[in-house]
């Protein structure tokens, strides 16, 4: 018997590791490039989303509406439909890292596969199954398990800051041993890129990236052939495909290496063993036969495939699961009274329809050009875990700036003009008069109302009399907000110099977006509008 | 050349000197402040400078300028929020043509700085001019002893304290604080640290870092400015064409001027009144030789 390993399919898995680093370039590139391009409009940065048919999924489901720029995930579909999951083993940035990490662990031999017995691969249709029956009674949980919503929070939030701190730390090293030149250009270079670094959960969602990572030193791909709900979805319209494996069983030596090494349980051997709706096409098992047995000829004709056993038992308990989510991840006390910190960016639709349709992406954090969208936590409801919120202590809406709205794959945040941007009001600032410093200490201080970027401006300086400790009586200009012009942008709060906690701070009252979390009535409103 | 004859030049030469003393005295010559008004910005500037005596009275020859406008707001030249960007390009191009090793353009803006370079159209002009725009260097921030009257230490950009020659080049604006923000308001933008705590003293704050800075020039910006609103503005009827540039050495002399574009009088500015008081410079615009031209 000849010993011989194919050298056109290892041709093709050379193919398929460059178009795996081309696509996570392009991603990697579209990432970076989600921020301030020097003008008012920025390019399709979100594109990516836009060929996921989870999210395409979901959003219409789960919201009722169609967005056009999903038409692209239908392109997807049709590739998966016609040539299988290409897509996961070919294009998917997610997919590739698992994989560089499984090749990495299995060359430390931190990883030694084994002849896969288990049925886990069929946790991933029930997580499909979950995800599909929440978004029925509008509860869109995709954007926590999808890969790109996953991949992209997990960067922009955790993996980006850190590698920023880690640049800072460089050059900060560069500097003490005096190699000011290259520090000087490096920190140029740094600022260009504008890498937002501060996130409140940035420590937790990174941890869980690398926790996913992880998972590698159990199987290969662990996420993509366990967990993954596109993978899923993909799985199931895969069936139909025309690239079939096919063993020459004159060849073949039973070695059982295809099985060992196939990245995603997808049984190439025995000859009929092989399920279509798990196999990404990497082409590993064809590329390490040893007897170059393996081939994938195109064969238009279906033929009876083997699917994943999915246990019906199971699908109903997790469709049910998926039923019960919904009551369950709508407990919050946000439906009795509006929640004063759920400060979304401007552009958000009506809390309700803004659910429906938030993957949980992150592109609106990474474009915030000044860092203050931040992942929420239990603002928004554990149905809003990791939406945006504004957070005006870490950063404030930039007056001229509608990026965010502009960069949102879903249509959640909808998108606006400059001109429509800046008549949006997302909150109203109250003054703390117990901590601002003329109010408190009589001594001047016009920092809020300085920066305070409408015009005519909504803090207006208003002389106050202050009783000081001694019994004197000082006269300072204090800010005073008018309710009327403030959009609640936040800056006042941002730049405060009381420095811990904010003598000035936002509240999303007066919303545009909603019609109940009004300060005051439209009627009373008409008399008094003195601008 | 002989004894004698070195000592006879050297006599006449010392008697010419007693009889008509500001011979060598140049400085003599220019007026403490060049006042151009005209219809383009970079053309009243060029004016101003060369009224002072050109760009080389300033910039020698291997100089590290730093040329300071203000780029504090997300806003664009018509806003006048921000300094003219062509004044701020001449003003590179003069001094790198004076023979500057190398001009940087640098300031420590209120809005993030990636926006207010690009949108104030400042860090494009003063790049075709062949400056070097700088974003601020959070590693180059040191706490420096600034003696100054009340603010004895603060953390500053040390590329201004390194550079040879600074030239400031504010823009005239409102401002509900120190009434106008001009010259010496425009050093908060060399500071880091928490500067908005410095509004508590605003006034002094002003006088002491001006005096710490010391600018070899301030060039003010007067060609749209802010008359209220200040100090972002917003809407263009914030703005007035003014079409005015204000230069020289005395910086106080330099705001004062500017205060009347706003009608007020320099007097009535406290911040301008105490650098006048502790002899910073001269606020009464009668006692200055001024040169006012339009072009």
């Amino acid at each position: 018997m000849k010993k011989e390993r194919s050298k056109k399919y290892r041709l093709i898995q050379a193919l398929r590791i460059l178009s795996q680093t081309v696509f996570f370039v392009i991603f990697f590139y579209l990432l970076l490039g989600t921020r301030f391009p020097g003008g008012d409009y920025i390019g399709r940065v979100e594109i990516f989303f836009h060929f996921d048919p989870l999210l395409a999924l979901t959003t219409f489901i789960a919201s009722r509406t169609i967005f056009v720029s999903f038409v692209f995930a239908a392109l997807t579909v049709i590739l998966t439909f016609t040539l299988g999951r290409v897509a996961c083993g070919w294009v998917c940035p997610l997919g590739s890292i698992h994989q560089a990490f499984s090749f990495l662990f299995k060359r430390s031999k931190l990883l030694q596969p084994k002849r896969p017995k288990d049925n886990w691969t069929a946790w991933k249709y029930y997580i499909l199954g979950f995800i599909l029956v929440g978004t029925l009674f509008s509860l869109n949980l995709a954007g926590i398990l999808d890969p790109f919503s996953l991949l992209y929070r997990s960067f922009v939030t955790g993996i980006l800051p850190a590698a920023n701190y880690g640049f800072s730390a460089f050059i900060g090293f560069l500097y003490t041993i005096h190699f000011f030149p290259m520090g000087d250009s490096l920190v140029q270079f740094q600022q260009n890129l504008a890498v937002n670094s501060v996130f409140l959960q940035g420590f937790f969602i990174g941890t869980l990236f690398i926790g996913i990572i992880l998972l590698n030193l159990s199987r290969e791909r662990f996420w993509c052939r366990y967990l993954c709900p596109l993978g899923a979805f993909l799985g199931l319209t895969s069936r139909w495909n025309v690239i079939k494996l096919k063993i020459d069983a004159k060849k073949c030596i039973e070695c059982h290496l295809c099985n060992i090494h196939c990245e995603t349980q997808a049984n190439p051997f025995p000859v009929k063993g092989w399920k279509s709706s798990e196999c990404v096409y990497c082409f590993t098992c064809s590329a390490i036969c040893p007897t170059s047995a393996m081939e994938f000829p195109i064969k238009p004709k279906p033929e009876e495939i083997k699917k994943v056993d999915l246990s019906r038992r199971k699908l109903i308990f997790a469709s049910l699961m998926g039923l019960l989510a919904v009551p369950f991840f709508r407990l919050s006390p946000s439906t009795k009274r509006a929640s004063p910190k759920l400060i979304r960016p401007p552009g958000a639709l009506p809390e309700e329809q803004f659910l429906q349709k938030c993957v949980k992406c992150s592109e609106c954090m990474k474009v915030c050009p000044t860092n203050g969208l931040q992942p929420a936590l239990t603002e928004a409801g554990p149905e809003g875990i990791w939406t945006p919120i504004l957070v005006p202590e870490i950063g404030y809406c930039e007056y001229y700036c509608s990026l965010c709205s502009q960069v949102c794959p879903t249509g959640a945040i909808q998108e606006l003009a400059i001109e429509e941007k800046t008549k949006v009001v997302i909150g109203l600032a109250w003054v703390d008069k117990n901590r601002c410093i003329p109010y408190d200490l009589g001594t001047p201080c016009i920092v809020c109302e300085e920066h305070c970027p409408t015009s005519p401006k909504a803090i207006k300086l208003v002389k106050t009399e202050v009783k000081l400790p001694d019994g004197t009586i000082q006269t300072p200009l204090a800010p005073v907000v008018d309710t009327d012009l403030c959009i609640g942008c936040g800056i006042c709060e941002n730049k405060c110099p009381v420095v811990d906690k904010p003598a000035i701070y936002v509240t999303s009252v007066g919303e545009s977006r909603s019609e109940r979390n009004q300060l005051l009535l439209d009627l009373i409103k008409e008399d008094s509008g003195p601008y | 050349m002989k004894r004698r004859e070195f000592i006879k030049d050297l006599a006449l030469g010392s008697l010419l000197f007693k009889f008509q003393p500001d011979l060598f005295a140049q400085g003599q010559k220019f007026p403490d402040l060049a006042w151009i008004k005209g219809e383009s910005p970079a053309q009243i500037t060029k004016e101003a400078i060369s009224s002072l005596g050109g760009i080389q009275r300033f910039v020698s020859k291997g100089d590290v300028v730093i040329v300071k406008p203000n780029i504090g707001w997300d806003r664009t030249p018509k806003q006048a929020a921000c300094t003219n960007p062509q004044v701020v390009k001449t003003l590179v191009e003069l001094s790198l043509g004076a023979g500057a090793k190398e001009v940087k353009v640098i300031d420590n803006p209120c809005n993030p700085a990636q926006r207010t370079y690009a949108r104030s159209g400042i860090a494009a002009a003063a790049k075709e001019a062949g400056g070097k725009v700088l974003f601020p260097n959070p590693h180059k921030l040191k706490k420096m002893s600034l003696n100054g009257k009340w603010l004895k230490e603060w953390e500053v950009y040390t590329d201004f304290v390194e550079a040879d020659k600074i030239i400031n080049v504010p823009i005239a604006k409102t401002h509900s604080l120190s009434r106008l923000t001009m010259g010496m308001k425009n050093w908060l933008g060399a500071l880091g640290g928490n500067r908005n705590q410095l509004h508590q003293k605003l006034d002094q704050v002003m006088i002491d870092l001006a005096a710490f800075f010391k600018p070899c020039l301030t060039v003010m910006d007067g060609y749209r400015i802010l008359i209220r609103n200040g100090p972002q503005g917003g809407r263009l009827s914030d703005v007035e064409l003014f079409k005015t540039v204000v230069a020289g050495v005395d910086y106080v002399a330099v705001d004062a001027a500017g205060a009347t574009f706003f009608d007020i009088q320099p007097q009535d500015l406290p911040y301008l009144q105490i650098a006048h008081q502790m002899g910073v410079g001269e606020i009464n615009l009668e006692k200055l030789k001024i040169e006012k031209r339009t072009v």
